[in-house]
């Protein structure tokens, strides 16, 4: 029951902050392929660790949010461990959740990881960082501060990064399985194909992709790619009747 | 009369055609040289530069082929005049628009202006649909011309004995020549892939002229894009078989090659081979279903193995342990087959999808098709152009000095092609204008590859000015 309460909550939710993330104009594809910050972070009182340490071990997936966020960060946060209990994924990968809030000390932290009752999951990882304007920018991560509200508008944002250190691909939103899949595929430097939208414009498609099923359909394109084997065969065919029907036989 | 004016206008086409090959050489040892880092290039120079190479080579090429087969056809039937003439003309034009494209409106796309690249406009806008305009051009002209050619062949062969079809059964009562059986087949995907192409301008034009209500899928049309790209340029190669079929024998004093089964039975399969294997474009293409992925990889194959083992066969049986007379058209043959065999290997390499993981768009690619072309069909239509100016302009071969360009000309290709190969291997990447630092071969293996081609280009130099002359005189002769 209160699953389903949580999973109802959690839906409204990602479907008000979906709407909201495409105002702030953040986009998926910037700063793809470029090399995360090479921050300075906090994971407990007496160990400093850098995202190389970190990513040399295991690729990462990095979820920005901040301890007295009255918003997106919650949802954001159980959805993802949610998904995650039912990836059953044979490639490796650490969640760091990572505070973008310069109040927040390990302490709120760890209430946080408590709270999520993460914090002797080996796969999670929750911690601060002091240079958190520089990692903002390699990532293209803005948030803005509203002194009204006194909360930060900010995207629900998971970055992944791989081995190296570069940005594989970036998670917008509150994300299916589906996405988080994609995503760890995507750290792990495995290829994941990507399909355009669909398009009322586009007439003549080799297949028509429906999203649902993941499958393809074949659609009229493959007539076209029919047609000049059809045509040229017409023709001699045409030809031949024409002459030998004008023409006495040589 | 007309087999006098079909003579001139194979001498035109022949002088246009050497020029045009000069030109695009010195287009591409400027890029090698680019790459080399030994002269510098903008990319945009660079890019519009290998847009013209590559068109042109192929349209070059292309004709030359069709030049040759056109002149030797009248062997066995009457060819229209006018259609040649038509597709000399329109040619011209479609070179003339075409480099105006490239040189003045900076369109630099690649021969393979592949969807959408034509619509990420970084050249004047108007090079766009001139581009477009000037395909249309070649491709009409084109069409003609080999349309006219299968009429010519159709009023005289049934569709069974044009095909030798009658060579499956024995002591059959008709024989269709080899030469003829390989042009038929070899028409038919011409004009088969000339219709790819047809609707491929057009759903170019469709998108162009919609302002944004219609929209192209890139996976049909990089199918389309091969389907004529590649086919046209495979078909351009069996021109060339043609007229090794037609005059090999006749030049070394041997008998006539004849059509048997398996000739018939080899030329029949590589019709319907050759137009399946461009899927082996696409295996990099996931949306594209694996069956086609596998008909790609076994059509390559098939499409190779027999056409080219009835011809290695039929040449090594021709050489083999007899009395040949060799002259210069004989030798640009036999070597002209060597290079074809070579460069298809490459080629049969690359279609393997587990070494096109690895091959894929590296420099083993140009590689093997500069092999074929460069070693293989360039030397087949030199051949042809050595024996048709020889038919008409005594002694324009003289024993030694013929031999010397022929040795230079090998030894440039060689080391051109080596280059490639080398580089190809090492996976640097084509396509480069400059590359980057990590890969430490490529510009050293570039700068040699510019070095052998410049080699090349002096053979190929000598050669010209011997064919021109001859082939002026035949222009400017009475009869
Ligand atoms: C010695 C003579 C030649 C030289 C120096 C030369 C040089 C080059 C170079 C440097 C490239 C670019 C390679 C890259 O991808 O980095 C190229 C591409 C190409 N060449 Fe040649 N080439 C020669 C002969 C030929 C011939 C005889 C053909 C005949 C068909 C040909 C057809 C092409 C084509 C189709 C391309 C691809 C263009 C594109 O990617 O859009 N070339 N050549």
């Amino acid at each position: 029951m209160f699953k389903n309460i949580v999973f109802t909550f959690v839906t409204i939710n990602s479907w008000f902050f979906a709407n909201a993330q495409t105002a702030s104009g953040i986009e998926e594809e910037t700063n793809i392929y470029e090399r995360i910050y090479n921050a300075p972070i906090r994971v407990s009182r007496n160990q400093q660790l850098t995202f190389t340490d970190l990513n040399n071990k295991k690729p990462l997936l990095l979820a920005l949010i901040f301890t007295k966020c009255a918003g997106v960060c919650n949802p954001f946060l159980l959805q993802l461990k949610e998904n995650l209990q039912f990836i059953n994924s044979d490639n490796p990968f650490t969640i760091l959740v990572l505070s973008f809030d310069p109040r927040d000390r390990l302490g709120d932290m760890n209430l946080l990881a408590q709270k999520l009752g993460l914090e002797n999951n080996k796969k999670w990882i929750f911690a601060v960082t002091d240079s958190i304007a520089l990692l903002n920018q390699s990532i293209g991560f803005y948030p803005r501060w509203d002194s009204v509200r006194s909360q930060y508008d900010h995207d629900a944002l998971l970055v992944g990064i791989n081995k190296e250190g570069y940005i594989t691909k970036k998670l917008i939103g509150i994300r299916d399985k589906l996405d988080l899949d994609l995503l760890i595929s995507s750290v792990n430097n495995i290829y994941s194909p990507t399909y355009r939208l669909p398009n009322k414009n586009i007439l003549f498609s080799c297949f028509n992709y429906d999203p649902k099923t993941g499958k393809n359909r074949p659609g009229l394109g493959w007539l076209f790619i029919a047609l000049p084997a059809v045509l040229a065969m017409s023709l001699l065919l045409s030809i031949s009747f024409i002459v030998h029907n004008k023409l006495p036989a040589e | 009369m007309e087999s006098i004016k079909i003579k001139k206008i194979t001498a035109v086409w022949i002088i246009t055609v050497l020029v045009l090959f000069i030109v695009s050489i010195v287009l591409g040892i400027l890029m090698r040289l680019n790459q080399g880092e030994i002269i510098e290039q903008s990319p945009i120079t660079f890019y519009s530069n290998m847009t013209t190479h590559g068109l042109t080579m192929i349209g070059i090429w292309f004709v030359a082929g069709m030049a040759a087969v056109n002149y030797l056809m009248q062997r066995y039937v009457k060819t229209s005049y006018t259609a040649n003439v038509i597709a000399y003309v329109l040619t011209v034009i479609g070179v003339l628009i075409f480099w105006t494209t490239t040189f003045v409106g900076k369109f630099h796309a690649g021969w393979t202006f592949l969807y959408p690249l034509p619509f990420k406009v970084m050249w004047a806008t108007w090079a766009t649909p001139l581009f477009l305009v000037s395909l249309t051009v070649f491709g009409l002209g084109w069409l003609i011309w080999s349309i006219s050619l299968m009429t010519q062949l159709l009023k005289k062969y049934s569709i069974a004995q044009v095909f030798a079809w009658q060579h499956f059964r024995k002591n059959p009562k008709v024989e269709t020549p080899p030469f003829i059986l390989i042009t038929m087949i070899t028409l038919i995907g011409i004009i088969t892939c000339l219709f790819a192409a047809v609707i491929l301008i057009a759903l170019f034009f469709a998108e162009y002229f919609s302002n944004g209500n219609f929209l192209n899928d890139a996976l049909l049309m990089k199918n389309l894009t091969y389907f004529f790209g590649h086919t046209i340029a495979n078909e351009m190669l069996y021109l060339g078989l043609a007229v090794i079929y037609e005059l090999f024998s006749e030049v070394s004093g041997r008998p006539k090659w004849r059509t048997t089964w398996y000739v018939a039975l080899a030329w029949n399969l590589t019709l319907i081979f050759i137009l399946t294997a461009f899927f082996h474009h696409l295996y990099m293409d996931f949306a594209q279903p694996e069956g086609f992925q596998i008909i790609g990889q076994l059509a390559s194959y098939l499409a190779s193995l027999p056409a080219a083992g009835v011809t290695v066969f039929s040449v090594f049986i021709a050489v083999y342990r007899t009395e040949i007379k060799w002259s210069l058209t004989n030798l640009l043959f036999f070597i002209g087959v060597a290079g074809w065999v070579i460069g298809g290997l490459g080629a049969v390499i690359d279609a393997t999808i587990t070494n096109n993981v690895l091959l894929h768009n590296t420099l083993w690619v140009p590689a093997h098709f500069h092999t074929y072309n460069a070693m293989g069909n360039v030397l087949f239509s030199l051949a042809f152009f050595y024996w048709f100016t020889n038919q008409f302009t005594k002694n324009i071969e003289d024993g030694k000095f013929t031999k010397l360009t022929l040795a230079i000309l090998l030894i440039g290709g060689i080391g051109f092609l080596l280059a490639f190969y080398i580089g190809g291997a090492d996976s640097i990447p084509r396509r480069y204008s400059n590359y980057p630092t990590d890969f430490t071969a490529a510009a050293p293996l570039a700068t040699m590859g510019a070095i052998f081609a410049t080699i090349y280009l002096t053979a190929i130099l000598i050669f010209f000015f011997k064919i021109y002359k001859g082939c002026l005189k035949i222009l400017f002769s009475p009869s």
